[in-house]
């Protein structure tokens, strides 16, 4: 029960983006049209869950166990950015045309917040393996929706008149100031 | 010295400087860190059990500690509940101190908590929330009153306050409170908040 | 292309290169911890630690890192100076390590640092690549600075936590939640991009 409470929490209430500004980056960035903003959203979920299993693991068997914390923002993001190495090699296998798809925006995913975020946010919520797991899917997800309703929305704004000065970074921002707002709605959802 | 050699050599030293340094600092400030938070236990329980000397950790969980309080003569003067639960946003952490028999609620008082700024954040407020939790009868579990009465005269023994436009965050406290109660009441009659020095002479 | 001047490398961070109004890098902190002035002002200190050492360790070292390695080897060099900064505000400073919760650790993935050092501490010399570090810094300090005192002025009605705005100021609430940060950035960043074109017409 608590676990699905904190699932619905991670993708509405604290939304990763709009509460916890994480991912601002390529939220700005890849949400300029709808399928490579799901693409985006996918590839992180997927990270995000990988690295909050290996950073759950590594925290509460190596590095509590032996008074290491004080190692845990060098080993985390180390971590990270071998899992994105490994994520990009394994999708360019896999899949080659989603692989062309993402581009450049794979590697970005080791020096944006997100993943970091999402590791040190688990760490100091002090969660059990499964609600980790939980809250890492659910972050993904939050992430997700939050970057493809930003996307419809630009799709939209590319073809309105908007003033110079704001074009670009400027409406984004304001825009995402807006769906926070929305989103504010469902603080209280869940007891 | 040929790359790969030069490479692994490279990154092995910038490790092991990293480690050391890192190592030396995290001993530096660890005592500090865990002091800080040591006082800050002690700052909460010393006001929510009024008069506490020393204090002792008589049982712990996850999210639920329960603290003794002893006045200078070492008699029992109270307890204090360290808990959190969710609040309206975020978690909302708090301590409040009861009497020995459990019968009263001493005080409220939050220590973290990520409500709403200027609505729900004022349960950090003496004036328009907390106040309202002083000596409170703890025999039953507590209520909240709606609409916000404008004293505390106007209060039953065991009716806290809501503030206006935030009652959620009441509401969500005052349930945080309400289970803590009943979970330390069956502790104390399961017999299990007996501390080292038995106060039963 | 003639070399800049030392001390052109310093001012270029304050406003030509400001790392958030012009390079729009760092935002993620630029946006969670200016809800107060003291915030942003500690986190901008915070950040400026890890700059600033970074860019001279990198550019001491630069000619011994094989380039293959290079980015792996910043990464563990700024984490350390994180994880010292981050300790260092939680041994002696709790009460604000608690406000700024997860975003210390955070500077680690924080562009700005990371883009410095890969676009021009090790590519320059050790002097140069301070003054850039310094000049950032002082620039993303400037952009914190400036949002949090409108976020806070507004939100609370307080600078500093001492109340600035008369009794008659009903506080912007809207200011200190997450939507207030994004609404005023973006518009900050438009009238950076106002001044911008403003100062270029000038000049032709």
């Amino acid at each position: 029960m608590e676990l699905i409470t904190l699932f619905i929490a991670a993708i509405l209430v604290n939304n990763y983006v709009l509460y916890y500004f994480l991912g601002i980056c390529p939220f700005l960035g890849v949400s300029k049209k709808i399928d490579a903003a799901f693409s985006m959203g996918l590839a992180v979920t997927f990270v995000m869950t990988i690295t909050a299993v290996v950073s759950w693991m590594i925290n509460h068997w190596i590095l509590i166990p032996y008074n290491l914390d004080y190692l845990q923002i060098v080993s985390f993001i180390l971590v990270i950015a071998a899992l994105v190495q490994l994520v990009e090699m394994f999708i360019r296998k896999v899949s080659p045309p989603l692989y062309q798809a993402l581009g450049i925006y794979l590697p970005l995913i080791t020096t944006n917040c997100a993943i970091m975020g999402l590791a040190l946010l688990a760490a100091l919520k002090d969660y059990g393996f499964a609600k980790t797991v939980i809250f890492g899917i659910g972050s993904g997800l939050g992430f997700t929706l939050a970057i493809v309703l930003m996307a419809g929305i630009r799709e939209q704004l590319d073809l309105a008149d908007v003033p110079k000065p704001l074009k670009g970074a400027g409406i984004a921002l304001i825009v995402a100031g807006i769906m926070a707002l929305a989103f504010t709605g469902f603080s209280g959802m869940i007891n | 010295m040929n790359l790969s050699v030069r490479m692994i050599v490279v990154l092995t030293v910038v490790g092991l400087i990293s480690g050391s340094l890192l190592a030396v600092v995290g001993m530096l400030t660890k005592d500090r860190i865990a002091f800080n938070k040591q006082q800050e236990i002690k700052a909460a329980i010393l006001e929510v059990v009024p008069g506490t000397e020393t204090s002792e950790e008589v049982f712990t969980e996850k999210n639920f500690t329960i603290y003794s309080g002893k006045n200078r003569d070492g008699n029992l003067i109270g307890y204090a509940v360290y808990t959190s639960g969710t609040g309206f946003q975020d978690i909302i952490s708090l301590m409040f101190g009861t009497d020995p028999n459990i019968t009263k609620i001493n005080s409220l008082s939050i220590l973290e908590q990520k409500e709403t700024p200027g609505l729900g954040a004022k349960i950090t407020d003496k004036e328009a929330f907390l106040k309202f939790w002083d000596n409170k009868d703890a025999g039953r579990a507590l209520s909240l009153r709606k609409p916000a009465a404008h004293s505390q005269d106007e209060l039953a023994p065991n009716e806290v306050n809501t503030i206006t436009g935030a009652t959620i965050s009441s509401d969500k406290v005052l349930s945080i409170v309400n289970q803590s109660l009943e979970k330390l009441k069956q502790m104390k009659q399961a017999g299990k908040l007996i501390s080292e020095e038995n106060d039963a002479e | 292309m003639p070399s800049k001047s030392i001390g052109a490398e310093y001012i270029k961070g304050l406003w030509e290169e400001n790392p958030v109004f012009r390079q729009l890098l760092g935002m993620c902190p630029t946006l969670a911890v200016t809800n107060a002035v003291i915030n942003g002002i500690a986190m901008g200190l915070a950040t400026s630690f890890v700059l600033i050492l970074s860019s001279v360790v990198v550019a001491s070292l630069k000619k011994l890192i094989p380039s293959q390695v290079r980015i792996a080897s910043y990464i563990v060099i700024i984490a350390t100076f994180v994880t010292i900064a981050d300790r260092f505000m939680a041994a002696f400073f709790p009460p604000i390590s608690k406000s700024l919760g997860p975003y210390v650790p955070l500077i680690v993935v924080n562009c700005i640092i990371l883009g410095r050092q890969e676009a021009f501490s090790s590519k320059n010399s050790v002097g140069r690549s301070l003054m850039d570090a310094l000049g950032m810094s002082t620039g993303f300090i400037l952009a914190l600075l400036v949002l949090s005192s409108i976020r806070e002025i507004l939100g609370m009605g307080t600078f500093l936590g001492h109340q600035f705005m008369g009794a008659w100021f009903k506080p912007w609430i809207i200011m200190i939640l997450p939507a207030g940060a994004f609404i005023t950035l973006g518009i900050l960043l438009a009238v950076a991009l106002v001044i911008e074109s403003k100062t270029k017409t000038r000049k032709n």
